[in-house]
């Protein structure tokens, strides 16, 4: 049940696919696979940790930051997220493998941004 | 006294937001999917990993547009912002010429973008073209479908013709909301007219000119129609600007995966310079 959830591999090129459990036809255009969509789940769970937490602590914490610009919670967010962005990138194309050193620098970043930006 | 409080509106929020998933989030979800994989169609999909943004961020071609598509939005906007700021300068403030060069000025502005590259296209066509023709009988070895040079004077020219007029009603909307009081009190310090344009109308112009440049540069950043109906990204690859070369990724050489990871790349730098200007818009409302 679980194996179409998997992308397919060469092999599988020009075989009509078989339509497995998870392939609905109301979405399976999108070409889904594991990895993007545990992405866009790790998306929507910052998002829900950030409404769980602005219902615990009200307001947003704004604050003038060490970049001089003022900011929320949602906003530290916004330049966590984009710069983890630039920050694979950067890595794809100046060191290109061992992409999850980049991972790790990204999580890093997150903590100095959300302490002192 | 106490507020109730109810937050029912929310609800009218929702059309909105099934809107903005299905052409935006939804869309944007699926480019994220192709970009780690190769198709041939047919729906089949092999997962590639990050090889194509590798391959992008490593190609000399997407080197080459991008590096294009930042000389051109520079070059219009250092010619545009400082026009526009002109024409605003010298357009009437009351009387019958108020109307009469807002509309002239707007026109442009409501000319569809396939209509104003085929308007230029005409116009500058070396052999029967007006302005091409006139340049040739000139003197002017002027050939906008094979010389590159001539292919950026064109499209520049282009691109300042269509939307100068929206810096220009920006600005004009700026100088009209500064008080009298300012200009009078300038008469009186006996401040010469550059004083008067540099300590008086630039600052109070701060706010549209942020907006002014923060659209020019994200319309010029993510220009296709007209230069496609101009030149076609010609001649070569010359005047082939972001949108152009991943369109002819994308749908020309049917690239999904390549095409997906240089639309993100395309995307993030489109975030970061609006996030940079969201910040300076709110530095200038702080201020004011």
């Amino acid at each position: 049940m679980f194996t179409k959830l998997y992308a397919a591999t060469w092999g599988d090129v020009g075989k009509a696919k078989e339509k497995g459990f998870f392939d609905f036809d109301l979405f399976s255009w999108m070409a889904w696979t594991w990895q993007t969509a545990a992405f866009f789940i790790f998306i929507a769970l910052c998002i829900t940790v950030m409404l769980i937490w602005e219902k615990k602590v009200p307001g947003g914490s704004p604050r003038k930051g060490i970049l001089g610009l003022d900011t929320t919670r949602g906003d530290r967010l916004f330049v966590s997220l984009l710069g983890s962005a630039f920050i694979h990138l950067a890595w794809l194309g100046l060191v290109g493998s061992l992409l999850w050193i980049a991972s790790i620098i990204c999580v890093a970043y997150f903590i100095v941004v959300f302490k002192y930006v | 006294m106490n507020k109730t409080i109810n937050q029912k509106a929310w609800y009218f929020v929702i059309p909105v937001f099934v809107l903005v998933a299905f052409n935006a989030a939804i869309p944007l979800m699926t480019v994220v999917n192709y970009s780690f994989q190769e198709t041939f169609g047919n729906n089949v999909f092999a997962w590639e990993g990050t090889r194509w943004f590798k391959q992008i961020l490593l190609s000399e071609r997407f080197h080459a547009s991008l590096g294009r598509q930042f000389a051109f939005t520079f070059i219009i906007l250092l010619i545009q912002i400082p026009l526009g700021i002109a024409i605003a300068l010298t357009m009437p403030k009351k009387g019958w010429g108020v109307p009469v060069c807002l509309i002239l000025m707007s026109m442009p502005l409501l000319i569809p973008w396939n209509v104003v590259g085929a308007m230029w296209n005409i116009f500058a066509l070396p052999d029967i073209g007006f302005l091409g023709h006139s340049l040739n009988a000139m003197g002017f070895d002027y050939n906008f479908t094979q010389q590159p040079g001539d292919a950026w004077f064109t499209t520049i020219l282009m691109d300042v013709w269509h939307w100068t007029s929206l810096v220009v009603l920006l600005s004009y909307a700026g100088l009209n909301s500064i008080q009298p009081a300012y200009y009078q009190a300038a008469e009186i310090d006996g401040a010469s007219r550059w004083a008067t344009f540099r300590y008086i109308e630039l600052p109070k112009m701060k706010k549209v000119l942020t907006l002014a440049i923060l659209l020019r540069f994200m319309d010029s950043f993510m220009i296709y129609t007209e230069p496609f109906v101009l030149t076609g990204g010609g001649p070569g690859n010359t005047t082939a600007f972001l949108s152009i070369d991943l369109v002819k990724m994308a749908l020309g050489q049917f690239d999904l995966g390549p095409a997906a990871a240089m639309s993100l790349i395309y995307f993030f730098i489109v975030l970061l310079v609006c996030w940079v200007f969201y910040n300076l818009m709110m530095k200038n409302e702080a201020q004011s």
